[in-house]
């Protein structure tokens, strides 16, 4: 009984990433009925493109859940990241190099805050980064009174290309989050590194036991999520030449729906990065479906919630199946 | 057979590539308890399972009652008055003892719950049959590991319906001075005519308290003991593992090689204070003492888990510090930990992960992992302790307890620690893998290390210990030599019935 789990752990495993696949190219499949316009390779790009910046805080997400923690403040991340350097700019005229350091330390500022709640008063993720969501949200309505827009139509032509240009062809924001992707895959799933994050975040007094230094993890892992962040923060900055407050709210909950949507995927359930970016292609797709049929907006986010549970009940009721 | 309360025969069970019960027979009579033994892997709790309802059995017939049973669920088994004490406690911790006693089964009147009819049948219940006074407003977290038992017991029985009640290891996550208490109130629920399947690893409580005991080895029922007294053991043990094991405990003849750890005035201030060892490399030293004698926190303390307010250590004669575990580990000093679930293993994780956790390093290059490295150091880890499933991908959760503390054992052997403390080695692990457990320890001091075997189980201590210290009342008594000593003695010693220094006169 107890030698033959892993024999079929692997052929349940292949059925459940089959299933979800089905679903996946189902949805392709009626979008692309629908409307031709759907499988343009315009429209395509598009979704990759629209992906991108969801994409990297997701991995920044799925860092965090590995940990066995949640971060609520991502978006504060990304909009410092994006404040920082559209301020850095404006106000201090800065070039692209010292705009975007400026908004990666921003992201990190925020990282720095949420370790310190975290290990160092030790209070629960979940909580501690909570309160950075309040704090933070509120120190950007106080800085820019109100929530009012900072935009600055002259930004350096190297900084706008984040989000306008492009490398042999390929959008800058899309190269940018496939080599972010890369290195939180090697990172998570193949170094040394990964393999303690993944202990701690399943049984932390066991990692604690283990000799695993948990704490230093916890403090480099919410510092790596804030710059992270503050990536994306830079491209949405450079995309619409302005920092809007509060904006970085939006990917939130995407976010969290991506990541446990590949954690679904994964045999053993943990967050992983080829779920997750599985995860947020299949938002990415269904959104911009959903777009394309013309749906009302009300309604649209509704749709959404429906496709997402069906999705992930399919998943669970494979891996129920696989149990019995 | 006619008036048996339950009984299967010639159960077969297979799992995909697995015999789990090959033509088991089991059958209780009412008002016995019946012992249930064999090693992991048995098929002990397949046949329960399949008792349960859980499982439908390949082949074989039940009866219940006498009466023929085609097939079995989960409400047909529960209807006839069969009731299972799960080794788990599955109670809710800020649940009070009536509401846990009354969980899914409240009573009502006409205003809703009768709040004061279940406290009064809850608390009649527990102090009538099972002998413990427990006001019902008390919380669950604040009861003792026993009194949490007791409760458990009381709300699968609450109902008066039991006609069965079967103890899955009822006293496995006891100390000894409270198995008495689960011990006593079983025994009152014999005395009620119900039959009781007694399943536990601890063969001097089955011999203590059964009646008749079956044996199960490989899926069969090798033999059914009618005679059970305190001299069965030894036959019951020939019957599980199918030889003797007069060679459980190793021999003793181990030349010490200069100092290993000396720890001297250490202390918590809160459980324990100034407590002073010495343990030679090659040597075991055991630690001996009852719940709250500080035994527990002084591991810990030792381990970095806990922060030492006093006192000074020192490795092969090197003064060290531990704030941490992860510096112990570093200083070679390492831990197999009483709770080998929570804080031995990460469970979810394959064997070939767990066995390497604390040797990463090792295997990877540019800190990325070489898996195939990995995997090899816990094949030949997995091969040394003979491990089973001999698979460096299956999963911890799903190994027996045996396995899975050679598993938290590999992974520090591979490491080469100095100092190797063991916090109760053997809890929860059948008689064939002790004695495998004893033999790795015993490796290891022969290997040059310096040994600290702390454990609740005076036999274990006797049988594998050099020395033997005493902690009482967070204060080291005193320390014996563990050649001459008897269990009695021992036991004596860390009860306070006998004084640690005259025990020691009398030794030498």
């Amino acid at each position: 009984m107890t030698t033959t789990l892993t024999g079929s752990a692997s052929v349940g495993n292949a059925i459940m990433r089959f299933g979800f696949l089905i679903v996946f190219l189902a949805f392709f499949v009626l979008f692309a009925a629908w409307n031709p316009v759907f499988l343009q390779g315009g429209n395509l790009s598009n979704i990759i493109e629209g992906s991108a910046v969801l994409m990297i805080v997701a991995l920044g997400m799925t860092l965090i859940v590995a940990t066995g923690g949640i971060d609520l403040s991502v978006g504060i991340a990304l909009d410092f990241g994006a404040a920082f350097a559209v301020v850095a700019m404006k106000s201090y005229g800065m070039d692209w190099f010292g705009a975007m350091c400026a908004g990666l330390i921003g992201g990190s500022v925020v990282g720095i805050f949420n370790s310190v709640l975290v290990v160092g008063l030790g209070i629960s993720p979940f909580l501690a980064t909570l309160s950075t969501f309040f704090i933070g949200s509120s120190v950007q309505r106080i800085f820019t009174n109100g929530g009012g827009p900072i935009s600055h139509r002259r930004m350096p032509e190297e900084f706008r290309n984040l989000a306008l240009g492009d490398i042999y062809g390929i959008p800058t924001e899309a190269v940018v989050a496939f080599g972010l992707t890369v290195i939180y895959f090697l990172i998570l799933e193949r170094s040394i590194w990964g393999r303690r994050i993944h202990a701690m975040g399943m049984q932390r007094s066991a990692a604690i036991v283990a000799g695993i230094r948990v704490n230093r993890i916890l403090i480099t892992c919410y510092v790596v999520v804030g710059v992270t962040c503050a990536v994306g923060g830079l491209i949405a900055a450079a995309n619409i030449r302005m920092f809007t407050p509060l904006s970085g709210f939006s990917y939130l909950l995407d976010a969290i729906a991506a990541v446990f949507i590949g954690a679904a995927l994964h045999p053993r359930g943990r967050p992983n990065v080829p779920g997750t970016v599985l995860g947020v292609l299949f938002l990415g797709m269904v959104a911009n479906g959903l777009n394309l049929m013309g749906l009302n907006f009300n309604t649209k986010d509704a749709l959404q919630g429906i496709i997402l549970v069906s999705a992930l009940a399919l998943a669970v009721a494979q891996q129920k199946m696989r149990r019995s | 057979m006619p008036g048996d309360a339950f009984s299967l025969a010639g159960i077969v069970k297979t799992f995909p590539g697995v015999h789990a019960l090959d033509g088991a027979s089991l059958s209780i009579r009412p008002g016995e308890i019946h012992g249930l033994v064999g090693e992991n892997g048995a098929g002990k709790s397949t046949i329960i399972k399949i008792l349960a309802g859980v499982y439908r059995p390949d082949q074989g017939t039940v009866s219940i009652n006498a009466e023929p049973v085609p097939s079995l669920t989960p409400t047909f088994v529960h209807k006839a008055g069969v009731r299972f004490i799960h080794q788990e406690l599955h109670l809710v911790p800020h649940f009070t003892v009536t509401e846990s006693v009354f969980m899914g089964q409240e009573l009502t009147g006409r205003l809703g719950l009768a709040k004061r009819d279940m406290r009064k049948k809850a608390e009649a219940f527990l102090r009538n049959i099972l002998g413990i006074d427990l006001p019902g407003n008390l919380l669950v977290r604040d009861l003792g590991t026993a009194e949490r038992k007791l409760v458990q017991i009381a709300r699968a029985l609450i109902d008066g319906k039991a006609k069965t009640v079967v103890f899955d290891e009822p006293t496995a996550p006891l100390a000894s001075d409270e198995v008495e208490t689960v011990m006593k109130a079983i025994n009152a629920l014999k005395a009620e005519g119900i039959a009781i399947l007694y399943v536990s690893h601890y063969l001097s409580e089955v011999t203590d308290i059964c009646d008749r005991v079956t044996v199960f080895r490989q899926g069969k029922t090798v033999g059914v003991f009618d005679q059970i007294d305190a001299d069965s053991s030894g036959d019951l043990i020939y019957a599980m593992v199918g030889r003797n094991l007069t060679d459980m405990f190793p021999q003793k003849d181990r030349k010490s090689r200069g100092i290993g750890l000396e720890v001297s005035g250490f202390g918590d201030g809160e459980r324990f204070e100034g407590v002073s060892l010495k343990i030679q490399r090659g040597q075991i030293l055991g630690i001996a003492g009852l719940i709250g004698s500080g035994r527990e926190e002084l591991v810990e303390a030792l381990y970095g888990l806990r922060s030492a307010k006093s006192g000074s250590m020192r490795i092969e004669g090197e003064v060290t510090r531990i704030r941490n575990a992860a510096q112990a580990v570093r200083a070679g000093l390492v831990l197999v930990p009483r709770d080998r679930r929570n804080a031995g293993l990460v469970l979810p994780m394959t064997v070939s992960e767990n066995v390497t956790l604390a040797i990463l390093e090792r295997n990877s290059r540019f800190s990325l992992e070489d898996r195939n490295a990995a995997r090899k150091t816990a094949a030949e880890q997995i091969g040394a302790l003979d491990i089973r499933p001999p698979n460096p991908d299956a999963v911890t959760r799903f190994l027996s307890g045996g396995n899975q503390q050679k598993v938290v054992l590999a992974r520090w052997l591979a490491k080469t620690a100095r100092v190797f403390i063991f916090d109760e080695p053997t809890l929860g692990v059948d008689i064939g893998a002790k004695a495998e457990i004893y033999r790795l320890i015993e490796n290891l001091a022969r290997d040059g290390a310096a040994v600290i075997v702390s454990s609740s189980d005076p036999v274990e201590l006797v049988g594998i210990c050099d020395r033997i210290a005493i902690m009482m009342r967070g204060r080291m008594a005193g320390e014996l030599s563990a050649t001459d000593l008897t269990v009695d003695g021992l036991v004596a010693a860390t009860t306070g019935a006998a004084d640690v220094g005259t025990l020691a006169d009398a030794v030498a």
